[in-house]
């Protein structure tokens, strides 16, 4: 196969596997509310595991890691993901409960350099700053795929994968239970007195992005082969929020768009240019000026995202169409019922 | 901290039952006293209103009523249970039910959804239901909209449905939250100024709404200025002062009071009866 190709379906890969990032970081920050900055911590940790679970015992392997069970595939990514969601559980227990929003996003960020530095100089975890590497492909035993033949292969992989997270994504966000997600993102004080217990919620919504973002992870591992600090460097956390406010924050549609705008076009295809003479490697520091030129540019004139959150309208929510037909629809003529009682106001004549 | 009580507190008729009492509620905010012992019984069924000067802790108090704000000391009941601090959610699933000053509409929602928010019980709120139960989901989701379209068409924002509730005047949001807080179908209903800022004729609508929400059995306790407003729709009064119950009764009892005039009734009897 030639190179064109090994390119396309690397960039394949990454669309669909920011797709999930993003629907992850989207139940979280666009339907919930939770401004988390740790986003990346969650995918890292969703990486290392699901590799150091595929790795055989690290004995005798020249790294060092926990865990190295020789986990097949995708029963490690599984078991990634839920390791993304402990991370969240012990995360929300500590902060969620106490801290306002702008607090917390800070608490986040303190926490994202904080889980970088640990993984980064505590090499008996998940070798340091070397990271984990030679982790086994998938299926490799079964299919023995050559490296062209894997790459097209593992991104279809992640196709399905991401089709299905979908598929369960926007099951949520349509249910009740999303409905009452947002409204704690609109205002956690409503949501209370209506009955909703916040922390519960935002609680389900951190599980259930976190899943997502150690499934993402874990698909990069298994994709190139290695992970390491260099690749979920704190600031990475932005390139998903890019991808959440160029799609459109709070659609699902949206996180697949804003991922072939952000991570197909403007951070992958621009390393695949051509080096600018007399400056090698000068192109690969342009997608960070593309990204910020491009987020200030959508927040100015189209805030809202390229596929805006959807307005779910009563025939969609399965209003009965005869409920809906013919009612009610001349608001000046009869608002409502007959008022029962008079209450006299002194210059109540002139609105009558 | 103790209060007096200047007149005997509203036990009415033997049979009087309270739906919601609070005893000797305090809360100050960076060591200014917003309420100063708050002691009052709300009457089962009736509407009662809570008036008092501006800043005399009414909104403090409903915010702690409903849960929405711990209080300092005191107690609260709620149909004989003790629900003192207790989180907005709980209580809220008691069966009460709030309003707030300043609107606060759920902006990114519709209209509908909304009131569907309010909507108690739901299953579909529930990861498990959602996917392994969706028929028991949708119906009932069905049942939810069908009956918040009713409401809505009761409160005259039906055309409204699918609007975005940021979109709402200020007047229409007073009535979201009201028909909001029904869509719950609470048992007590506590409304922080619901008539502020909006024309006459929507006031005497949002009175006969009230007095409906009475004839359905709903308790209602209402924050109110405008006291030909709390004459015709209140049963009982409260009055609040420096975060005091000053006295509790009825208006025309009240308006005997000296106390009651001097803190709050005297300037607006006479705006109203000269203006
Ligand atoms: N969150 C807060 N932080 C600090 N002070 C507060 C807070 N809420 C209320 N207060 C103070 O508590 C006192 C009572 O306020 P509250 O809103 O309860 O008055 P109110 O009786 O509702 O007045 P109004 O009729 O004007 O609505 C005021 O002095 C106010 O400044
Ligand atoms: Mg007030």
């Amino acid at each position: 196969m030639s190179n064109i190709w090994y390119y396309v379906f690397t960039l394949v890969f990454f669309l669909f596997d920011y797709f999930i990032l993003a629907m992850g970081l989207n139940i979280q920050y666009g339907e919930t509310g939770i401004l988390n900055f740790a986003y990346i911590g969650f995918v890292a940790v969703g990486s290392y595991v699901t590799g150091a679970l595929a790795l055989p015992s690290s004995v005798g392997t020249g790294q060092h890691y926990i865990l190295g069970l020789g986990l097949p595939f995708p029963v490690n990514l599984i078991l990634g993901g839920l390791a993304s969601c402990g991370l969240a559980v012990v995360v929300a227990l500590i902060s969620l409960r106490r801290l306002r929003t702008d607090y917390l996003a800070m608490v986040l960020i303190s926490l994202s350099l904080v889980l970088y530095d640990i993984c980064n100089n505590f090499v008996p975890l998940f070798n340091g700053a070397d990271g984990l590497y030679n982790v086994p492909e998938p299926f490799a035993g079964v299919l023995k795929l050559t490296t062209n033949s894997f790459i097209p292969f593992f991104a279809a992989v992640t196709g399905v994968i991401a089709a299905l997270l979908w598929w369960v994504m926007s099951r949520i966000t349509r249910s009740p239970q999303g409905r009452t997600f947002r409204a704690i993102r609109d205002d956690e004080v409503v949501a209370a007195a209506l009955g909703k217990d916040v922390f519960r919620n935002q609680l389900k919504s951190m599980l259930i992005g976190s899943f997502y973002a150690g499934v993402g992870g874990g698909l990069i591992i298994q994709f190139s082969g290695s992970f390491n600090p260099t690749a979920w460097l704190p600031g990475e956390t932005f390139v998903v929020f890019a991808v959440l406010i160029v799609g459109g924050v709070g659609n699902n549609v949206g996180m697949l768009v804003g991922s072939l705008v952000v991570e197909t076009l403007l951070i992958h295809l621009p390393a695949f240019l051509p080096a600018i003479p007399g400056h090698p490697g000068l192109i690969e520091y342009f997608d960070s000026v593309l990204i910020g030129i491009l987020l200030m540019a959508m927040l100015w004139f189209r805030p809202q995202g390229i596929v805006p959150e959807r307005v779910r309208r009563a025939l969609s929510l399965g209003a009965p169409a005869n409920l809906v037909a013919g009612r009610g629809e001349a608001p000046g003529s009869a608002p409502g019922r007959p008022v029962p009682v008079e209450i006299a106001t002194a210059d109540a004549q002139g609105e009558k | 901290m103790t209060t007096d009580r200047t007149t005997t507190p509203a036990t009415g008729p033997d049979e009087t039952r309270f739906a919601l009492s609070c005893d000797g509620i305090t809360k100050a905010f960076q060591g200014v006293r917003a309420v100063n012992g708050a002691t009052f019984d709300v009457p089962e069924g009736l509407v009662t209103a809570l008036i008092g000067p501006n800043g005399a802790g009414k909104t403090t108090v409903v915010n702690i009523l409903s849960g929405s704000m711990t209080c300092d000391s005191g107690t609260e009941h709620i149909g004989g249970t003790d629900v003192t601090n207790w989180p907005s959610y709980r209580i809220a699933r008691l069966g009460l039910m709030r309003t707030f000053q300043l609107s606060r509409e759920l902006g990114g929602l519709t209209v509908l959804e909304n009131l569907l928010v309010a909507a108690p019980d739901q299953a579909g709120e529930s990861m498990v239901n959602v996917f392994f139960r969706p028929s028991a989901v949708r119906r009932q989701e069905r049942e939810n909209v069908a009956r918040a379209l009713d409401i809505l068409e009761t409160y005259g924002l039906f055309h409204l449905r699918d609007n975005r509730a940021s979109d709402l005047s200020g007047g229409q949001k007073k009535l979201l939250e009201i028909s909001r807080a029904v869509m719950a179908s609470p048992k007590v209903l506590l409304l922080d100024e619901p008539m502020a800022g909006v024309n006459p004729a929507l006031i005497e609508r949002i009175g006969g709404y009230i007095l409906d929400l009475k004839a359905a059995g709903v308790t209602v306790l209402m924050i109110e200025h405008n006291l030909s407003v709390v004459e015709r729709i209140c049963d009982h009064v409260i009055v609040l002062a420096e975060g005091q119950t000053l006295a509790t009764g009825k208006l025309s009892d009240l308006r005997e009071n000296e106390e009651v005039v001097q803190a709050y009734l005297g300037e607006v009897i006479d705006a109203s009866t000269h203006g």
